[in-house]
């Protein structure tokens, strides 16, 4: 193959992962960088800073910042502490408890947020009151329009990102060490402090990254519960701009200057971590001969299961009941009480109103398209990355990896400056641009799922087929195909549930007939539609779930 | 396998939303009117108009004219159709000569608040804003536009962000011009904030988040019917403002558009208007009495007068001063 020119298959394959990535990926993301740097036609960074230097850019800079960090130490803290418990200690049911705590994970964040919004709202939220009017307290419990109020939602739906990092760290963790501590004659505090903790380090640090990434870059929750209160992080900032001063080029620019920072800020997170990543990962090699002792929490077993309990109504059964209560009030204020519900709300929704049908089938739709879009198209580039010896498939690697650190609104400006028609394309306004949009965002993760599937499909077994005369063609077909197929399926769903929930890209991409059931839930909420902005994310819960539960099922069987 | 079913079914799916309607001619109005009023609306269109496929986007006036100057820079504005309550950006569109006038058919039949009419732009209804409290936390109504300076609604009341909606920033506009900047200052001072939507004060004054809110008429009342502890006052000096439509030149729908225009005027349109508790334009609809609506003759009598020339010079100034106020 090599030195001759001959236009093969491989050479299609090249040209169409180059073509997908460039097209998709990485002129939007350029376009962004550009139009931040250039100012008429050169490069101006003083103008930059300018941008930077307004009271109001910097004060969301601050503001993700503050955010992010605040979300990080708690997130971290309650991840890591929940992870030991289920992992390390004898509570009862914590096989059931590890499961019930991944479940915000499945919740959609802003929609935690709108029925925390139900709940804590100084005067109105259904707890407060209870607080003021029934146990006559002189005013709220607790402001949810705050800093500490943000921090606390976020901190519900993304403490998992440590969760899960953690239990996998504790329970690949090599038990002999441990036990040679023990043997040693070292007590379970110093070999907590000393062994246990140094080799989980990697794990926590590396999932508190990934809950700064995510906050940083987060829109849903601060756009609920902050802009009221004025407090604006950089996703917001770049909404609330581009929404207002009429999608002139000053906001398009801030915008961009905003996006710059914030994917630095991402690469930077992302840096640290695979440096993290790469310092611990020698020291928990899985060695299974025995299970680690497990703590005996004596007396504190069942006030700790009682906590967990708490925990898990406070945080998921109380807001989901919430929402599907709101939803079903007659209007936004009244008590919650039989005489007033209404099942009106939902019939409105689902079979009148075509605002939010559209944006059901929208989403659905655009879930679908992207995720199996993405995921042919992560199979191609994957190969190319893994299995051809071709120059410049790093830098293919790399800018399939870009959308990955680049936070989605990040994206979804990017798209604004490449598709609406001033390099002769326009889908403004229509469906496809969200469906560009998602194919850039969620390109990593097919080729995530798809690059690890196709590491194990050993070369010889291609060599083979060719050797007995089939064409490339034939033999990706007949051979890297099949089993790479758990590898797609995997993409699939990766793609398809988070796109389903999708609020930060279609926010700003949206049309009069394009809503997503994220951009439905939200701008209800912010018309005033308190009921029907509930009642919708009641549907939407019901449906992210049921989506959830089937491809669980699904992909067992495909497995 | 699996995945081919997948494939096609997905495709079908986004087949389907790519597909035009079947030999309908489509329709786009953008508004400012809410759900309640414009679903309304849509409902009873559709069965007098069958062939024409109607689609809105319900927004505050400032998001809307934000999305359509966007849509003018690239090329192609969606809209066929305009109706939200900010005057002054429907004489600014006529100046840059994007707008199509129309005389509605029934043109004998209506009232006209506009000066200087030629068609280009019609009132569809008269807007009238007044004062929303919630019943259940405050007990003595307020009567004048000075009382909810008092301790009653300290830190508790609220106007929607003028930048957003075009009611609020012609109320703001108008309190201003009849009480001067003081009366906001004393508003501030007393705590009143800035909100969102004109839809999400009323709401938010629905919750008790605020105690009372400069109103919409027909957002509050329709929340009213629906059982909100709440009640619209209105002060002696009345907020009128008249929400005009008006169809974009080159639109590809225009007859469709005409057709709508004509619609929301026609008696069955403005009755819709009227049973949703705003004012109807046409002498021959009358307001249900539930409401507190007063008769069209005497609204226009108590209204503080509107200049729309001037007002549509001072939009930014006004827009920024308001909000330094409330954001001190």
């Amino acid at each position: 193959m090599t030195g001759s020119f001959r236009f093969g298959t491989p050479q299609i394959l090249f040209g169409l992962a180059v073509a997908i990535l460039v097209i998709f990926v990485a002129v939007p993301v350029l376009l962004i960088f550009f139009n931040a740097l250039w100012v008429n036609g050169s490069l101006n960074i003083a103008d930059m800073v300018k941008v930077l230097s307004e009271r109001e850019t910097y004060k969301a800079l601050i503001n993700s910042l503050i955010l992010a960090s605040g979300v990080t130490v708690t997130g971290t803290i309650v991840g890591t502490f929940f992870a030991w418990l289920v992992t390390r200690t004898d509570l009862p049911y914590k096989g059931a408890m590890k499961v019930l705590f991944l479940v915000p994970f499945m919740l959609p964040s802003f929609i935690g947020a709108l029925a925390w919004k139900m709940l804590l709202s100084p005067r109105s939220g259904y707890i407060n009151r209870f607080f003021i009017e029934t146990l006559g307290f002189p005013g709220p419990i607790f402001d949810i329009y705050t800093y500490q109020g943000i921090i606390l939602v976020e901190t519900m739906y993304l403490f998992p990102f440590v969760f899960i990092q953690v239990c996998g760290a504790l329970e690949r963790m090599d038990p002999t060490l441990e036990e040679s501590a023990r043997i040693s004659g070292a007590d379970l505090f110093t070999i907590t402090r000393k062994i246990t903790i140094p080799l989980v380090a990697p794990s926590i640090l590396s999932g508190a990254l990934l809950i700064m990434l995510y906050s940083m870059a987060h829109f849903g929750t601060v756009a609920m519960l902050g802009i009221e209160a004025g407090i604006y992080n950089i996703p917001t900032l770049i909404y609330e701009r581009i929404h207002q001063s009429a999608g002139s080029f000053a906001a398009i620019r801030t915008g961009t200057v905003l996006s710059t920072v914030l994917v630095i800020a991402a690469a930077l997170i992302i840096w640290l971590q695979n440096r993290v990543l790469s310092k611990g990962r020698y020291q928990i090699i899985a060695g299974k001969s025995f299970r680690p002792t497990e703590i005996r929490l004596r007396g504190l077993r069942l006030p700790l299961l009682a906590f967990c309990i708490a925990y898990i109504g406070f945080t998921i059964v109380l807001p989901t009941t919430t929402i599907f209560l709101v939803g079903g009030l007659k209007t936004y204020g009244l008590p919650i009480a039989v005489e007033n519900m209404t099942f009106d709300n939902y019939h409105h929704i689902l079979f009148e109103w075509d605002l939010t049908r559209d944006a059901i089938w929208n989403s659905i739709g655009l879930g679908l398209a992207a995720a199996l879009i993405t995921m042919f198209a992560g199979v191609i580039i994957s190969y190319v990355i893994v299995k051809m010896k071709v120059p410049g498939k790093g830098l293919l690697e790399f800018l399939g990896m870009l959308p990955f650190s680049v936070p989605g609104s990040v994206i979804a400006l990017g798209v604004i400056l490449a598709w609406s028609g001033k390099y002769g394309i326009n889908i403004y306004n229509t469906i496809w641009i969200i469906l560009v949009a998602y194919i850039a965002r969620y390109m990593a993760f097919a080729l995530k799922a798809n690059s690890a599937a196709l590491e194990q499909v050993h070369d010889s077994l291609v060599e083979a087929a060719r050797a007995s005369g089939a064409t490339m063609w034939q033999a990706l077909r007949d051979i890297v195909i099949p089993l790479v197929r758990p590898g797609m399926v995997a993409a699939f769903f990766l793609i398809f549930l988070p796109a389903l929930r999708e609020l930060t890209v279609s926010v700003l991409l949206y049309g009069p007939t394009t809503r997503t059931i994220g951009v439905a839930i939200y701008t209800l909420n912010e018309d005033g539609e308190t009921v029907y902005a509930a009642a919708m994310a009641g549907v939407a819960l019901i449906i992210i779930v049921t989506a959830e539960v089937v491809v669980k099922r699904v992909f067992k069987i495909e497995k | 396998m699996k995945i081919r079913h997948l494939l096609a079914s997905a495709l079908l799916l986004v087949g389907f939303q790519a597909l035009p309607a079947q030999a309908q001619e489509k329709l786009y109005v953008y508004t400012s009117m809410k759900e309640s009023l414009i679903g309304q609306l849509k409902t009873a269109f559709a069965a007098k108009h069958p062939e024409v496929k109607l689609d809105y986007q319900s927004a505050g006036a400032g998001k809307l004219m934000a999305k359509i100057a966007a849509e003018r820079e690239s090329g192609k504005i969606l809209a066929d159709v305009l109706w939200t309550s900010e005057v002054p950006d429907f004489y600014q569109l006529q100046e840059q000569g994007v707008l199509q006038p129309y005389v509605p058919k029934e043109i004998k039949a209506l009232v006209n608040p506009l000066p200087d009419y030629d068609g280009t732009f019609t009132a569809v209804r008269l807007g009238t804003l007044g004062i929303a409290y919630n019943t259940r936390l405050i007990k003595t109504a307020p009567k004048t536009w000075a009382d909810v300076q008092g301790a009653a609604f300290k830190g508790a009341y609220g106007i929607a962000n003028p930048a957003l909606s075009g009611t609020a920033y012609m109320s703001v506009s108008l309190l201003v011009r009849q009480f001067g900047w003081g009366y906001m200052e004393a508003l501030r001072a007393n705590g009143a904030k800035m909100g969102k939507g004109s839809g999400q004060v009323v709401d938010d004054t629905a919750s008790g988040d605020l105690l009372g809110s400069l109103a919409v008429d027909y957002i509050t009342l329709d929340k009213v019917d629906k059982g909100a502890t709440l009640a619209l006052v209105y002060p002696p000096e009345m907020l009128v403002i008249p929400s005009p439509i008006t169809i974009f030149k080159g639109s590809p729908n225009a007859e469709a558009a005409k057709k709508f225009v004509d619609f929301v005027l026609s008696k069955e349109g403005q009755t819709i208007i009227a049973e949703e508790g705003t004012l109807p334009v046409r002498s021959d609809v009358q307001v249900p009495d539930r409401y507190p609506l007063p008769p069209v003759a005497d609204a226009m009598k108590r209204a503080i007068p509107v200049d729309y020339k001037s007002m549509m010079a001072e939009k930014e100034a006004t827009i920024k001063k308001f909000t330094d106020i409330m954001q001190k």
